[in-house]
């Protein structure tokens, strides 16, 4: 490997200067891409990387990501290349249109060269239900750890590094919790900031693009270049798009933080915390105000289920286009309503079909009261507890994780404080919409883990800022599992 | 929660047209028992009686006049391409009216 450890910044660099060649690149991605033992990857863009690269000959100074090579979740539209999100139900399915977030990256010459794996629809949290089995983590040479999921094959794709880059998308901690399995930095930006014209929806008032990168500023380039208001998608913000490179490497002196003392309480690992901890304490060093504050035990244990009923309630409706007719593979029979049972019944896994019934259960007129409005009444609940915090504080700041990257078969018990809360405490990002970041802080046995800062609504810059911050203190940017092992 | 059997969940899925085996569905009715007890937490809080269901994080409101630009829309072969069973330029069906 030459180049694929490196970071975008540092390609950049290299680009600009001509000692390499967006084709060099391509063609390295490439080659590691197919030998990836991961399992990262649904489809291998080669020709399409190819014929982009070749024609990028004159370097743009002022453009980081020129000639840089990325990949994409599979459950986000790319012209022309297969797209299944890992699902058998969209077997074959060839979209006619790129997603916008992939329109804007091919406008600023990145060079896609893959579609990567995701749990079935990016319903999943494991990266074990996809259609092609599970993803690796690319630290443990086992094939016994998870990676993570939904956005699983992006979190290994760019820890492996086979990418300095890839896109993914978040509805609960679907960038955020591999992200931190595979030590990473990992964005949701600010819910409606990037365009989700052309992503697949799964629960669209949680849904967020967002990207995996080996250092805080990567991330800042990516979110100039991809943010901003889309016609094509409604909910797609009109706030002017911010230089979210601006306040990185400016003092944090005076910045507040909120640490949760039940989401830290909830974390058993000694490890975990003791890395997190030292973090605080040289942000205080440099004249950051961190407080410990209090959060209701039983608001925080009802973050898991408010977000199954709503996310499972979204998802139910959302998914009924997927009936094999207008695409995916026709299953024979011998009414419309037969084909569509058939191809339904054949397409779907068993977790994707348990989590729609479980949907339509809820929305179902004589439990909707009880199941999703009350769900949706908590989630106001919740969002008013954690702006109420943010009108304070600039930050909320938590580990990300329980652990390190857990093994497949090592199972929760669902009724747990830590399961309900060190391991859910993420989707709070997705009920407010906040902006909200993972960075890795250690590693355990050569295993990495990571911790979460949250923001206000499109203040990203100072989230960036802090991040960096941390990043510095750690000095783990550019973590790779390559370079680990 | 309200009452749920495997009778009651096959309707569910039968009417979201499609099916599941028997185990399948004892896996299911043990994840109803747990989101049941995790969803008593919500139960029990009184003070979210009063509160306005969230829909969306935050307020997003578009109204909006597109510019009347002319566009092409999709072609005809191009709106049937991800389709498998097609016919004559047309979608292929079994018969709705026999």
């Amino acid at each position: 490997m030459k180049y694929m450890n490196l970071t975008i910044d540092q390609l950049h660099d290299l680009l600009v200067n001509k000692e390499v060649t967006p084709l060099d690149l391509a063609k390295e991605a490439i080659e590691l891409a197919k030998k990836d033992t991961n399992n990262a990857f649904e489809y291998i863009m080669e020709k399409e990387a190819l014929e982009i690269a070749s024609k990028l000959t004159e370097p743009e100074i002022d453009n980081p990501l020129w000639g840089i090579p990325f990949a994409i979740k599979d459950n986000i539209s790319t012209k022309d290349v297969p797209t299944t999100a890992s699902s058998n139900i969209l077997n074959g399915y060839v979209p006619l249109f790129n997603a916008t977030v992939v329109e804007k990256l091919l406008n600023k010459h990145a060079v896609p060269i893959g579609k990567t794996t995701l749990d079935e629809l990016a319903m999943g949290g494991t990266g074990t239900s996809g259609h092609l089995g599970m993803t690796y983590n690319p630290y443990d040479e086992t094939h016994t750890r998870l990676a993570g999921g939904s956005s699983c094959g992006s979190a290994a794709a760019t820890s492996a590094p086979i990418v300095p880059f890839a896109l993914g998308s978040d509805t609960g901690d679907s960038i955020r919790k591999p992200a931190s399995f595979v030590g990473l930095v990992g964005l949701k930006p600010t819910w409606s900031r990037i365009s989700r014209y052309g992503l697949f929806p799964f629960a669209p008032s949680l849904d967020t693009v967002g990207f995996f990168t080996r250092s805080v500023k990567d991330c800042a380039y990516l979110l100039n270049v991809t943010s901003g208001r889309d016609e094509n998608d409604s909910t797609s913000s009109t706030k002017p798009v911010d230089d979210y490179v601006s306040l990185i490497n400016k003092p944090v002196k005076g910045l507040k933080i909120a640490t949760i003392r039940q989401i830290n309480n909830a974390i058993k690992d000694e490890e975990v915390l003791k890395a997190f901890n030292n973090t605080i304490e040289q942000l205080k060093k440099e004249g950051v105000i961190v407080d410990e504050i209090d959060l209701d035990l039983n608001m925080l244990a009802s973050i898991f289920p408010t977000y199954f009923v709503i996310s499972c309630s979204e998802a139910t409706s959302n998914n009924a286009n997927l009936d094999g007719i207008k695409f995916g593979p026709y299953c024979e029979g011998n009414t419309y309503q037969e084909v569509m049972f058939n191809a339904r019944t054949k397409g779907f896994s068993e977790l994707i079909k348990r989590r729609f019934v479980f949907g339509s259960y809820a929305l179902m007129r004589e439990n909707q009261q009880e199941l999703f409005l009350r769900a949706q009444k908590n989630r106001r609940k919740i969002v008013n507890a954690i702006n109420e915090i943010l009108s304070q504080y600039d930050f909320i700041y938590t580990i990300a994780a329980p652990s390190v990257a857990p093994k497949k078969d090592e199972s929760s018990d669902r009724l747990n404080e830590e399961y309900l809360i060190a391991d859910n405490h993420l989707a709070l990002g997705n009920f407010a919409g906040l902006p909200s970041i993972t960075i890795p802080i250690g590693l355990k046995n050569k295993l990495p883990f990571g911790a979460n800062v949250m923001a206000r609504a499109f203040e990203e810059a100072k989230l960036f800022q802090i991040s960096e911050k941390i990043e510095q203190i750690t000095g783990l940017k550019n973590l790779n599992a390559k370079e680990v092992k | 929660m309200k009452e749920y059997n495997k009778e009651i969940l096959k309707d569910a899925a039968n009417r979201l047209l499609f099916d599941m085996t028997d185990e399948q569905y004892d896996t299911l009715l043990n994840e109803f028992d747990i989101i049941t007890k995790q969803m008593e937490i919500i139960g029990k809080d009184s003070l979210i009686d009063d509160l306005e269901p969230m829909v969306f994080p935050f307020e997003c409101s578009t109204s909006y006049l597109r510019e009347d630009v002319p566009s092409t829309p999709l072609d005809k072969e191009d709106a049937i391409k991800n389709a498998q069973n097609k016919q004559e330029g047309q979608i292929k069906l079994p018969k709705v009216v026999l």
